[in-house]
């Protein structure tokens, strides 16, 4: 337990260095998060859009489909602000600067990741919030304690996903160069988890349950709040599914970062 | 002449040095397809739940067509140029770009026209011609093919004019990212490449008319499928944007580039 405390504590000493060093941008933070919330916003009106033409998607309504959009946009914001440094990682391991990393009586993993904190993952955090509030006062789901608490541990098991897929894609640049398109094709994954699994079919629906697991970033956590009658299996392993996700991917990151030689210079 | 085998000799540096990254094209080509997947069966069930066949006068396979083109169009155009942009002014690299003896602005293209040629040949006439077979003839062959490659020609120098701007407007502020992002979910939306503008409602559509984005995607591909009638209309709406765009796009250049500064370098 005390490891745990020592951790935490170096944490919140390295935050405070970082957060010091980004107040000095302060048009920066307030550009990222009008942009974070104006593609946000886009991708709202885009279901607008979508159902003033349509009634519904394979038997979903505009309002469970924007409950899924502000779901997903929750469970992605851990990994928008806490493992941003992934998108450095290549920068770091071509150049040479990694190796600092390898010298500190610390999880390299973590002293890595801890680096940087996101800020612009905040204005992502309040529109993801506020969708999902008024989502779900339009679909009418009953405010309990057993329903906010559900919410809350989905949105915990949710965010591990995408953080295990971001992990992987960074840790490819131990073994290729130019893994830059590597991380923007795994980004990418993010924009389909706000539409239902159920569209798609036969081996479309294993791959990206299973091996590109975006059903799991809104669709199998966020059906227990929204559609409490009918829950899948796969609904409930969801938290221990998206630990090992997430263990598989920290060995593959330190499987790599071990690899790592340094360039020589 | 010799000003024309000046810029083919930039054109080829480009086509010799993407080539070079079959990786990059390999991993591009592997995300195209799981979009088109996605979309696929997206399409599919929205159609499916719908009580028309047509809706806004476009049907299942028109929408496909019309939205697996547009992505295709989009790989084949996509620019990182706010971002090499930014980079070369952090590492003062864009300090030898200026002194080269073509104008910045014209130079950047010529460079990036290699890109082009290169993954025009990889990426959309690939797509293009397994869409034509798929659909068997959807695709109307004749003059529309000429007005198409004029049109494609257009977007082309839209969307780098637009990129340009965008990457103009970083030099004041120093958030690229969050400028960035702006300018990529205003793009998407408003070109159609994300909901085909035939499905938007009508106060919106009428503003999206006004707009320069359509111009980069929405015309082209109206053109090749023989959408709209008026083939001498739409050229000329996008040739008026090529100009204004250029034209405010080296005003706003002139004014700014007295604000680089270069820390060391």
């Amino acid at each position: 337990m005390s490891r745990l405390g020592f951790y935490i504590k170096i944490y919140l000493k390295i935050l405070k260095q970082d957060l010091k060093s980004k107040m000095s941008y302060r048009a920066d933070f307030v550009i990222s998060n009008i942009g974070m919330i104006l593609t946000n916003l886009v991708g709202f009106l885009s279901f607008i859009i979508l159902f003033e033409n349509f009634e519904e998607i394979n038997g979903w309504t505009k309002y469970e489909m924007l409950f899924l959009y502000g779901f997903s946009l929750l469970a992605l914001t851990p990994v928008q602000c806490f493992f941003d440094n992934n998108w450095n990682l290549r920068f770091a391991v071509e150049s040479g600067d990694f190796i600092k990393y390898c010298f500190r009586p610390i999880n390299i993993f973590f002293y890595y990741i801890s680096e940087v904190f996101d800020v612009k993952g905040l204005g992502q955090l309040v529109f993801g919030g506020g969708t999902l509030v008024y989502a779900w006062y339009k679909v009418g789901i009953p405010v309990t304690f057993r329903n906010i608490s559900l919410t809350c541990v989905s949105l915990f098991a949710a965010s591990l996903f995408m953080i295990a897929v971001m992990n992987a894609a960074a840790a490819t640049c131990f073994w290729i160069t130019r893994s830059g398109m590597v991380m923007v094709l795994a980004f990418k994954f993010k924009d389909y988890s706000k539409y239902p699994i159920s569209i798609f079919r036969g081996v479309f629906r294993v791959l990206f349950t299973f091996i590109i697991p975006i059903a799991y970033i809104a669709y199998y956590p966020s059906i227990v709040v929204l559609r409490p009658d009918n829950i899948p299996v796969l609904s409930w392993i969801s938290l221990p599914l998206g630990l090992v996700f997430f263990y598989l991917s920290y060995r593959f990151w330190m499987r790599g970062a071990r690899k790592y030689s340094g360039t020589g210079s | 002449m010799e000003a024309l085998r000046k810029r083919f000799a930039l054109t080829r540096a480009g086509m010799i040095e993407s080539l070079g990254f079959r990786l990059g094209t390999f991993v591009t080509v592997l995300g195209n397809i799981i979009y088109i997947i996605l979309v696929y069966f997206l399409w599919k069930s929205i159609y499916a739940s719908s009580p028309n066949d047509v809706v806004g006068g476009m049907t299942f396979s028109d929408t496909m067509i019309y939205l697996v083109l547009a992505s295709a169009l989009f790989s084949f155009m996509e620019m990182y140029i706010v971002w090499d942009m930014s980079r070369s002014i952090q590492s003062g690299k864009i300090i030898l770009d200026l002194l080269k003896p073509l104008p910045y602005r014209k130079y950047m293209f010529w460079s990036y026209s290699g890109n082009f040629v290169i993954s025009f040949f990889l990426t959309f006439l690939p797509t293009f011609l397994i869409v034509f077979v798929i659909s068997k003839g959807a695709i109307p062959i004749g003059l529309n093919l000429l007005y198409f490659v004029i049109s494609v020609v257009l977007a082309v120098l839209i969307n780098y004019n637009i990129d340009m701007f965008v990457a103009t407007i970083c030099l004041h502020t120093e958030s690229t990212w969050g400028i960035n992002i702006m300018k990529e979910s205003i793009v998407m939306l408003f070109s159609g490449a994300t909901i085909p503008l035939a499905f938007f409602p009508e106060k919106i559509a009428k503003v999206v008319a006004y707009l320069p984005f359509r111009a980069v995607y929405d015309i082209p591909l109206r053109l090749l499928l023989c959408k709209d009638g008026d083939i001498m209309k739409l050229l000329l709406i996008q040739l008026f944007w090529v100009i204004v765009l250029a034209a405010a796009g080296a005003v706003f250049w002139k004014i700014s580039v007295r604000r680089i500064t270069v820390n060391g370098g």
